[in-house]
């Protein structure tokens, strides 16, 4: 395997969470419209098995500059629609790496700002501990997830990682293109709110 | 590179308002939250996002506190042979233990354990087996159930009662263990029984059962209720997490504070600190020198309750009286021999607290590792009165971390200070456990202790240690339920060496296909001294099961069977059957009646688990949670049981329970309620004094005494300190604790290997170490290390003793009973300031890499509890493990964060 891969490059990370240009071209754009496509991720391992496609549907949307982006001071937007449970965060996380991450240092991340035990608000609660980025705790009940591992649970009661917004970069512009995980309080991510 | 990184699924199906809803309570922890099961048939139709087409009745998105479903609470089961989309929630209209619908990491994915065979819960046991050849093979229940009672008949025959060893869980629903221990303690009879968390059947908290508490006494209001509350050893949060978040968090917010005995800062102790609260960082093994300096504090400022201990404690007479044979015949009085413990009331133990060199601040601040400026702030919060004279009302919680390291000194010293400071059975100032697993424990027969070889000094004989009973050779056949019981005790990798010995290297192996043979070879291989292992499980569990078991029993468990159990503030509840359990597999009831049968006893005829239950009720009529008086109301309204414990939904009712004048079923709110009044008595159980089928024990208002008062004792460093001075860490060893974590507490039978996003979390053992001990050894967050010890201690021998120190650590060195031997337990490392500095802490139960190997296999020598977390090791980097450079898995980030 290449070093790259390895080290959790934006493409590597792309390997188990498609982007969508990877996705389109796995599947042409006619599975592009459909919402359920099957894959097979991982084939041949004993990890094989087969998931729904992530991408499908999402909207490509403009979240800010990378140049703009100050290390540590989070930028809140909203993903994948303007209604409920969407508010997200996007930081730079001041050269540390992470996994999904984007940029020349492979810090630029995003998650939703929900938690996924009982939705609680992660607002203002991003933290920067020596080598660690983290998001809580949780004003309900005291999760506290990683942002360099996917948002998986640090500590606390979540059933799930924190939703991770798949970001891609074109030249200077960062733009939101999937999720990985379902939002708190939805079904789908993709409703008619 | 492949990994073993959880995929989330971003959609799930919402319950449709045709859905059956059922109640349950999680499977895991102490706490026992409430759930509801909603079950409807795959393709009838799922439910919509509006509130007129979901079962949940709300719109979705949903808001916050809200009803929703993770992906994770989803799974397809079969139900009568059909296959079912079910959902398991909590339960929003719970009004006690989770309140308004609160749960755990652990308890919120609880769907995740019903066997899917397209999930991790694939390799559940479906069918009897038995290792013909060497290997294991599917056989019918008639045929592994023949074989298993004519070889069991035969080694009771042949080498007593005793040679049959019964090693089994003590929770799993009050209907198996009524059966376990019928069959094992009434029937067999055999002094060779205990339970998964202990090598023999001895009280696991001395010190609350010599003083008269009840380890369960407190409800969950009352520990958010009082002004200050210290919890030793456990960091609720982590641990029996809706206590703290519903209970204990909320306490906090109107200004109760915190004092955490712990050595690790874990999100609980980090919220308490951030709360105003204090952090206590011992070092293991410590506590009751921490206690005693805490203590010598309050007596020398005289700050102690002196109403209560005028009211409540026995003074010299009452230590002495009670029913006219004084205290003979109770545990204490077995335990207290040589007034080591025993005191004439407070003047007398104030003056021995006085006389202990170790609990002046100073020396005691030394020994334990805490500033002493905490130790004295700590005696000023628990005791100090107010400005206007009052007092505050402080509470004392222990759990494992305590009472399973120094397990008498600890529980008797926190027993007397809870007592000097007022805390007992009054709102808002208890003393209890917070607790580890549920309270399913119903006994069935009495354990013929006098039947064991073993005694200690003076004048009890001692249950007997089936560990070293066994290291010994003298089990001849062990029936294993529901336990690991190798990598579950201390030194574990001794004892998987002589498990080896005596089962698979002896040469009577089955190599045969005809029954007789088969018997006859099992017998041969008990007769020859080696022995015969039946495991009773819901997985294959390595090594009991995969490399020791001839014959595999498949077990039925949580919702595949209709079973009773209590939590920790004794609530009783019903936990529905809500699906098919796997292939063969039956519940442990139905399995040990079964064998019971062909064994050649009776009373083992039970059609269902109701009929176990209800005859099981009279022998819990005496107890913390007695459940009695529920059948006898069921009965009463042309009910069973189970179907009153039904109707008694989320809330349950809390034991001991009573039918009043009204003829109204009641439960009780806390044990030791000493401020209950004549009219809440009567509410209870009827004006006129408990009549009919009620009982009222003394436990209810009273303490668990001769008189009805507490023993205030004596709690010396010295019957401890010989051992402790030996295992301090040497040279470069560091203290190696062990536990707990959030993620996996209590649930790590079925969690941690079969849901994958536990498994992406915690794929394996880790250990956590202070950056400055990493940075002296070249470890770094990531890297494999090996610990490892050079001088596991194991008492070896199943001996007598007559002289008072026969039994002290020293004297069995001396005598050559202690047996030092090496053990080594890999794991990744992760360095953190969270964990005190000199201070190692791993999983207490990764299967694969057991950091008990690495403990003591030396049991408390008045109690016979193993203190479990407390052991030394020696660390060293193996090389990176991949976690150290991926990001799918794992995560290093500390758990102190705020």
């Amino acid at each position: 395997m290449s070093k790259d891969t390895y080290d959790e490059s934006a493409a590597a990370h792309g390997q188990c969470m498609l982007n969508r240009r990877q996705f389109l071209l796995y599947s042409g754009s006619t599975a592009a419209a459909a919402s359920t496509t099957t894959i097979t991720l991982f084939p041949g391992t004993a990890q094989a098995r087969e998931v729904n496609a992530r991408v499908v549907g999402y909207p490509r949307t403009f979240l800010a500059k990378l140049s703009e982006l100050k290390d540590n001071e989070p930028i809140d937007f909203n993903y994948p629609d303007n209604g409920k449970n969407a508010s997200c965060i996007l930081v730079k996380m001041g050269g540390v790496k992470a996994g999904g991450g984007i940029g020349s240092q492979r810090d630029v991340v995003a998650f939703s700002y929900l938690c996924t035990h009982q939705g609680g608000p992660l607002q203002g609660s991003y933290q920067v501990t020596e080598e660690q980025r983290t998001l809580g705790q949780c004003p309900f009940h005291l999760s506290v997830y990683d942002l360099r591992r996917h948002g998986i649970i640090v500590s606390g009661q979540a059933y799930q990682s924190l939703p991770q917004v798949m970001l891609e970069l074109e030249g200077d512009d960062i733009y939101a293109v999937g999720l990985m995980g379902l939002l708190f309080g939805r079904n789908e991510n993709l409703m008619n709110v | 590179m492949a990994t073993n990184y959880y995929l989330p699924e971003d959609k799930v199906p919402l319950p449709p308002k045709h859905a059956d809803v059922l109640t349950t309570c999680c499977d895991y922890c102490i706490v026992a939250c409430a759930y509801k099961v909603y079950r409807w048939p795959i393709g009838s139709g799922d439910g919509g996002v509006k509130a007129s087409e979901n079962a949940f009745g709300i719109d979705f998105p949903s808001s916050p506190l809200q009803d929703w479903v993770a992906p994770a609470q989803h799974n397809v089961v079969m139900h009568k042979d059909i296959p079912h989309n079910v959902i398991i929630t909590p339960n929003k209209d719970a009004t006690t233990v989770n309140t308004n619908g609160d749960s755990s990491i652990r308890g919120g994915i609880i769907a995740q354990k019903c066997y899917n065979p397209k999930t991790p819960t694939r390799d559940r046991l479906t069918s009897p087996m038995m290792r013909i050849y060497g290997t294991l093979q599917p056989v019918p229940w008639d045929f592994a159930l023949d074989v298993a009672a004519e070889v069991a008949k035969h080694v009771i025959a042949k080498h007593g009662a005793n040679a049959y060893s019964v090693k089994t869980y003590s929770y799993q629903y009050i209907e198996n263990t009524y059966a376990i221990s019928k069959f094992a303690l009434r029937h067999v009879n055999t002094a060779s029984f205990t339970f998964h968390d202990t090598p023999s059947d001895v009280t696991s908290t001395p010190g609350f059962r010599d003083a008269g508490f009840d380890n369960f006494g407190p409800s969950y209001d009352d520990w958010g209720s009082a002004d200050v509350l210290m919890c030793l050893g456990t960091d609720p949060y982590e641990t029996k997490t809706i206590l703290f978040t519903q209970h204990i968090m909320k306490g906090v917010q109107k200004g109760m504070k915190l004092i955490m005995v712990n050595p690790r800062e874990t999100a609980g102790i980090t919220y308490a600190k951030k709360m105003g609260g204090l952090h206590l960082d011992v070092y293991p093994g410590s506590d009751t020198v921490l206690l005693g300096a805490i203590a010598r504090i309050v007596v020398e400022n005289g700050w102690e309750d002196k109403e209560w201990i005028e009211k409540w404690v026995n003074n010299k007479w009452e230590s002495d009286s009670g029913f006219g044979q004084g205290t003979r015949n109770t545990p204490w009085q077995w335990r207290t021999t040589w007034g080591k413990f025993q005191t004439k009331g407070f003047k007398d133990y104030k003056k021995w607290l006085l006389s202990q060199p170790e609990y002046e601040l100073a020396q005691a601040s030394e020994i334990t590792g805490v500033d002493a400026e905490k130790i004295q702030k700590a005696a000023e919060w628990i005791a100090k009165p107010k400005a206007d004279g009052s007092r505050v009302n402080t509470s004392f919680g222990i759990e494992k971390g305590f009472y399973w390291s120094n397990n008498t000194g600890n529980t008797n010293a926190i027993s007397s200070l809870a007592t000097i400071c007022g805390a007992g059975g009054r709102p808002g100032r208890v003393v209890g456990r917070f607790g580890g697993h549920q309270r399913g424990g119903q006994r069935g027969g009495k354990l013929p202790r006098n039947k064991s070889p073993e005694k200690v000094p003076g004048r009890r004989r001692r249950a007997l240690d089936t560990d070293r009973w066994l290291v010994s050779g003298h089990t001849r056949m062990a029936h294993v339920i529901g336990t690991t019981w190798i990598q579950a005790m201390s030194g574990s990798q001794g004892l998987q060496k002589r498990f080896q010995e005596l089962v698979v290297t002896n040469p009577h192996q089955v190599r045969s296909h005809d029954k007789q043979e088969i018997i006859e070879t099992l017998k041969r291989r008990a007769d020859s001294g080696g022995m015969v292992v039946i495991d009773q499980d819901i997985y294959l569990r390595n090594p009991i099961g995969a490399q020791f078991a001839d014959i595999v029993f498949p077990a039925a468990t949580w919702g595949e069977e209709d079973f009773m159990r209590a939590n920790g503030e004794r609530r009783l509840r019903l936990y529905q059957k809500f699906y098919d359990a796997p292939g063969d597999a039956k519940p442990d009831w139905w399995i040990i009646a079964q064998l019971a049968q062909r064994m050649g006893f009776d009373g083992f005829d039970w059609k269902n688990s109701n009929d176990v239950a209800e005859e099981s009720s009279r022998f819990s009529r005496k107890g913390r949670k007695a459940f009695h008086m529920v059948k006898v109301y069921a009965h009463q309204n042309g009910r069973t049981l189970h179907e009153q414990m039904r109707l008694l939904g989320a809330d349950g009712i809390q034991g001991p329970t009573f039918i009043n004048d009204k003829g109204e079923l009641k439960g009780a709110k806390r044990l030791h309620d000493t401020t209950m009044t004549a009219e809440q008595a009567a509410d209870l159980y009827g004006e006129n004094g408990p009549g009919e089928a009620n009982i009222v024990t003394k436990k209810l208002t009273h303490f668990n005494t001769q008189t009805g008062q507490i023993n205030l004792q004596k709690h010396p460093w010295s019957l401890f300190s010989d051992f402790w001075t030996w295992l301090k860490p040497k040279e470069d060893e560091l203290w190696l604790s062990n536990g707990r974590i959030n993620e996996i507490w209590q649930s790590g039978f079925d969690d941690v290997e079969r849901r994958p996003y536990i498994t992406q979390r915690w794929p394996e053992n880790f250990v956590e170490i202070h950056p400055e001990d990493a940075k002296a050894r070249g470890i770094e967050s990531g890297d494999y290390v090996m610990m490892y010890s050079e001088r596991v201690a194991a008492h070896k021998d199943t001996l007598l003793g007559v002289q008072n120190d026969h039994f002290q650590f020293d004297e069995l060195m001396k005598r050559g009973h202690i047996e030092l031997s090496k053990a080594a337990v890999t794991a990744v490392a992760i360095v953190t300031p969270h964990v005190k500095k000199g201070v190692l802490y791993s999983n207490m139960l990764d299967t694969r890499q057991p950091s008990n190997a690495l403990t003591a296999r030396v049991v408390d020598h008045i109690s016979g509890n193993y203190n479990y977390k407390m052991g030394v090791a020696k660390i060293a980097k193996l090389g990176a493990s991949k976690y150290k450079e991926e990001f799918r898995s794992m995560s290093f980030a500390p758990r102190n964060i705020a």
